[in-house]
């Protein structure tokens, strides 16, 4: 459900980069009656199991969209004294245009600057138009119910992806485990630093999309470097060791990577398949079980999906 | 207290003044005392005799006031003074400098000018609004109403009721002319300066009107006051008929009075053509003031800047303080001298952002040769002593002809209108601000941080050009500029609730509240929200109507809930403690938190901790306040306690005033005696008659508010633990978390038993909050069953 499944902020900027490349699959189709019901079921059933963290947040989240996209109806106490007291619908007052919605209501989650958020909302707009016309009609009549299935689908479609960054880094935490125990000759301090060194095209495509993320974050973060250490003109030398194995990668980032590019057109549930089924064949992990069995039997394991799992 | 905060208050203090008017004021006194006695006999002849204002003009000419003898003097004593010569509504500028030029105050019979006063006057005389009097009385004199517009700094504030007094004489028809401010400080400090401008006591012939602070008497001709306080007033006196003159000041704030006020007066001044309206604004969206009072003329006077160079980034900024600080450690490096004014949104934010800079900082010294930086924070939290030190001039350079020092202030918008910092060249703005935000669907009155909008940052530009030409970085693209931020920021009425607003307007006998002429008129939910809320309290009936509780809450400048949880606390036994405690809810946070000692203070806090929660541990604080061993050394003992002082004396004010209240409206003050095991229940359940629409209900591991279900979490400052199922809050906050605050255990049946109405379950959608409900009632029903079986 969340988008922050993953648990840090971090992960945050992420997921709109991904949705971004997400946005070139076509939509969704609509929901059939008989979806509907086995959501309905499968959300009932989640219902009575305690809720970790994270779902918390989201259906915290949800409830507040839902709350605030709910107008105050006609049975309410306050809309009918108003209505006793002459209001017909419209505004308030004596001058035109009166407005007759309360102000939007946004928390701001992150230190994004202004036009931040246009900025990312703009790209994947641009990105949704060349996939293909025709969604902006749709767009202009959206009902409440609409909306509400629509954001529902937009849930899911995050926490699947959150599904897949997490499947990704249980991935990565395996391989780096390996080969520190097959006893790689790459100095590795932290996994996460273990895997920056490598070159980017040698990774495993499976978790390829998180060490690249990474590195161009890496990247931005030494541009702002740079340019706090041309104001302070202080030299630290301390960095430079890395530098060219740094510089080499980054370079990487600029070419294309097919590779790649394939595996990020599968959708979440696709790619969350074939992660799953790595760690299960590789690894003897589980990822719903969150357990790494001893044998290849995987006993007591219910099965590949998360359904099975309950 | 009052003296403590006009010393720092931002308002007029503006040019550093604050402390030469000490000064000043001190050795005034002396020699208005002395010269009091060659005061000269009082005659009481030609005291309207029209020829005499020739005479002062020539006086005039003659050479101000050591020349201005001869017949004046005469007049100077004479019933009305000086002013003996002036027709209401046709004096001139002229006529108003040689009054002003005395010798004999015109205001205050019988009395000399002191030598502060004329070392004052040749001040003002300096400022932007005194070159355009005879204008400003020209137009004053023809229209009813005038929109003036004047930036901060121009003197308007101070200058214009000055203005006003002499054409209007407010004195010869004992009526008064009005100030309003939107702020409480501006009020009194803006009132003191103008007492010493006039030369009189403040108090007497000018004077301050603010909630729970009434500093006017017989005497006063000039009030400033809040605009709450004015309402308030028109509460009683729908035609503010004690006055002749109102002026609206800063009313490009918009805050929620204002906006009413402006609504009234629209009507008042049709039915009281008698009564002379002035709207001022600092801002030039002055047209939209002009436009609903009706095309009134508009007088504009510039204020006294230098242009502003306006840089924008290439980019959208990922973070936004990040790009605060790199940006003003870069002005730091390069620009030449000058000061930098950085706004970011919160204490937190800022404290942050100050610690950063002065680490940067300190390595810019070290390593390149930079000059030394001085970073102070600023926001309305902040203790006044610490505020004061933002006026402290700019660091010298670390030796001679070295590079420049310089100070940086990080300021949240208090720095955008109500203050101003000279020696600010650099501004650096990201664009946000908090903002009161309120939501009717949820019910949620919270700050958050938005956007500013295109006013707001053409205000903080401006701030750069005060004392010289200035550069002003925005850290947003400038296409962001034009598309994203709004025109104006919107009202406060646009962004509160409106419960309390909706009873002052019944009280203020308007019955259409539909087509009431608001300059911005609310979202039709929000005006449906605080009926319902009214209604729920009892405070108004089906029709709308107020109700002899509504009436009686609209007494207390309380919101509604508190009010009525007053009203009724002498039905709890309780109310010498609701009382106490209602105080307690109208003032600042009690508890101070430094980041140096936060387990320190929490220890502290634990000694007042009461298991039921947070309105009661604040009672069992203000009660250790009262015994005689706090008594003994306040100050210390608050500090000792990690307590605010301030906090806890102004709560006692409060009380004070709201006892007064109580005894006027004859509500009896009552205890439950300590002893009894009810002490505190009484107290909660009382609380309930409050607050019942305030409940959240305790759900698996979370909190849900009941009827608009939210999912809330307590907030970190609670002392009550996470096991009671059903809680009263005073506030629901929302961050990137929804917190409820200041929270208080309660028992379903109270709910059911004190709300009743608003617990009717029908009204209640399914769900857990529903189900548990209906538990409690099926079982106080069978216990009510058995008690009556038998």
């Amino acid at each position: 459900m969340a988008a922050s499944t993953p648990g840090n902020e971090e992960e945050e900027d992420d997921y709109l980069s991904m949705t971004f490349a997400d946005t070139t699959t076509p939509a969704p189709p609509k929901e059939t009656s008989l979806q509907r019901t086995a959501r309905l079921k499968k959300e009932a059933a989640a219902r009575s199991l305690p809720l970790s963290k994270a779902e918390l947040e989201a259906q915290a989240q949800a409830n507040l969209e839902t709350g605030l996209a709910t107008s105050i109806d006609s049975s309410n106490r306050g809309a009918q004294m108003l209505a006793r007291m002459g209001f017909k619908g419209g505004g308030l007052g004596k001058t035109e245009g009166a407005r007759t919605r309360p102000i939007e209501l946004e928390v701001k989650g992150d230190r994004g600057g202004i036009g931040m958020d246009s900025e990312k909302k703009r790209k994947v707009r641009e990105a949704a138009e060349e996939a293909g016309a025709g969604g902006g009609e749709k767009r202009a009549k959206v009902g409440v119910e609409e909306f509400r299935v629509r954001r529902a689908g937009e849930r899911e479609e995050r926490r699947a992806e959150g599904l897949v960054w997490g499947a990704m880094r249980v991935l990565e935490g395996l391989g780096e485990d390996e080969k520190e125990g097959e006893g790689d000759d790459v100095p590795t301090t932290t996994t996460g630093h273990g895997a920056k060194k490598r070159r980017l095209r040698g990774v495993n495509i499976l978790y390829r999309p998180l060490v690249r993320q990474r590195l161009e974050r890496e990247r931005d973060r030494k541009m702002r470097y740079d340019l706090n250490n041309s104001l302070s003109t202080r030299n630290d030398n301390d960095d430079d060791e890395d530098e060219s194995v740094f510089d080499k990668r980054v370079e990487e980032l600029e070419d294309a990577d097919p590779e790649l590019e394939e595996f990020e057109a599968l959708s979440f549930a696709e790619k969350l398949e074939r992660i799953t089924k790595e760690l299960r064949e590789k690894y003897r992990y589980c990822f719903w079980c969150k357990f790494r069995y001893p044998d290849a039997e995987m006993e007591g394991c219910p099965g590949l999906t998360e359904d099975e799992h309950g | 207290m009052s003296l403590s905060y006009c010393q720092i208050d931002p308002v007029e203090a503006l040019e550093g003044r604050a402390t030469r008017i000490t000064t000043a004021m001190a050795e005034g006194e002396s020699k208005s005392r002395f010269k009091r006695q060659k005061v000269s006999d009082a005659t009481d002849n030609d005291r309207a005799n029209p020829y005499l204002s020739h005479m002062f003009e020539g006086n005039d000419a003659a050479g101000g006031h050591a020349n201005g003898y001869g017949n004046g003097q005469t007049h100077d004593s004479a019933k009305g003074g000086m002013l003996a010569s002036f027709k209401r509504h046709a004096s001139t500028a002229k006529m108003a400098k040689v009054a002003e030029d005395g010798p004999n105050n015109p205001f205050k019979q019988g009395h000399q000018l002191s030598e502060r006063y004329f070392g004052i006057l040749k001040k003002r005389r300096d400022l932007p609004v005194h070159a355009q009097r005879q204008e400003f009385l020209d137009m004053f004199q023809k229209s009813q109403i005038l929109v003036f517009v004047g930036e901060t700094g121009s003197g308007k504030t101070t200058q214009i009721p000055q203005f006003v007094l002499y054409d209007d004489l407010p004195q010869l028809n004992g009526k008064m002319v009005a100030c309003t401010q939107p702020r409480r400080v501006a009020a009194m400090s803006v009132a003191q300066r103008v007492a010493q401008e006039l030369d009189v006591t403040l108090g007497e012939e000018v004077g301050y009107s603010i909630r729970f602070e009434d500093m006017t008497s017989q005497k006063t001709i000039l009030k400033y006051m809040t605009d709450g306080m004015l309402l308030r007033e028109a509460m009683n006196d729908h035609n503010l008929s004690r006055y002749s003159v109102i002026i609206l000041d800063e009313a490009h704030e918009r805050t929620l009075a204002t906006d009413i006020l402006m609504g009234l007066l629209k009507e008042v001044v049709v039915r009281r053509p008698d009564l002379k309206l002035i709207i001022m604004s600092a801002t030039l969206d002055a047209q939209k003031f002009q436009k609903y009072f009706l095309n009134a003329p508009l007088l504009a006077v510039p204020g006294r800047t230098h242009p502003v160079e306006i840089f924008y980034t290439q980019e959208p900024e990922r973070d936004y303080v990040e790009a605060a600080l790199r940006t003003v450690l870069q002005i730091h490096a390069t620009e030449p001298e000058g000061d930098i004014l950085l706004f970011l949104t919160g204490e937190e934010e800022i404290e942050d952002a100050v610690r950063k800079i002065n680490l940067e900082a300190d390595e810019m010294i070290r390593e390149a040769d930079a000059g030394p930086l001085k970073v102070y924070p600023l926001y309305g939290t902040l203790p006044p002593m610490q505020q004061q030190r933002i006026f402290d001039p700019a660091p010298p350079p670390f030796k001679k002809g070295g590079r420049p020092g310089r100070k940086c202030i990080v300021s949240t918008n208090i720095a955008e209108t109500s203050l101003t910092i000279d020696g600010i060249v650099y501004v650096v703005d990201p664009g946000f601000s908090k903002q009161k935000v309120y939501n009717p669907r949820i019910r949620v009155e919270s700050l958050l941080v938005s956007p500013i909008s295109k006013a707001s940052a053409q205000q903080r530009a401006g701030r750069a050009g005060r004392t010289r030409p200035g550069k002003c970085f925005r850290l947003y693209t400038e296409d962001a500029f034009k598309k994203e931020l709004i025109e104006q920021s919107y009202p406060e009425i646009l962004r509160s609730n409106l419960a309390s607003t909706v009873l002052e307007l019944k009280k203020l006998g308007v019955d259409d509240l539909v087509h009431f002429d608001l300059m911005d008129p609310p979202a039709p939910e929000t005006l449906m929200r605080a009926l319902e809320e009214l209604n729920y309290l009892a405070c108004l009936d089906d029709e709308g109507e107020l109700t002899r509780l509504g009436q009686l809450a609209s007494e207390f400048p309380l919101d509604p809930a508190l009010a009525v949880m007053l009203i009724s606390s002498p039905e709890f036994y309780c109310s010498n403690e609701i009382l106490s405690l209602t105080a307690l809810l109208s003032v600042p946070q009690l508890f101070v938190r430094p980041a140096s000692a936060r387990k320190r203070a929490d220890e502290m806090k634990e000694l007042f901790a009461h298991q039921d929660g947070d309105h009661l541990t604040m009672l069992n604080v203000y009660h250790a306040f009262k015994s005689p061993a706090a008594q003994e050394n306040q100050k210390q003992w608050c500090h000792d306690h990690f307590l605010s002082f301030r906090a806890l004396q102004q709560a006692d004010n409060v009380r004070l005033q709201l006892k007064r209240i109580m005894e006027r409206e004859e509500l009896e003050l009552v205890s439950t005696p300590f002893e009894d095991r009810k002490y505190y229940e009484n107290i909660r359940r009382a609380l309930v008659a409050g607050f019942f629409m305030q409940v959240a209900k305790k759900d698996n591991k979370i909190y849900v508010t009941v009827k608009d279900n939210q999912n809330v979490l307590l907030h970190p400052s609670t002392v009550l633990g996470q096991e009671s199922e059903w809680v009263i809050y005073n506030e629901f906050v929302l961050t990137s978390k929804n917190y409820i605050r200041t929270v208080t255990a309660v028992k379903p049946e109270w709910l059911l038993e004190i709300g009743e109405n608003y617990y009717d379950l029908d009204t209640f959608s399914k769900g857990e909050v529903k189900t548990a409900l209906m538990r409690v009632r099926d079982k106080v029903r069978k216990k009510q069953l058995i008690a009556g079986g038998r």
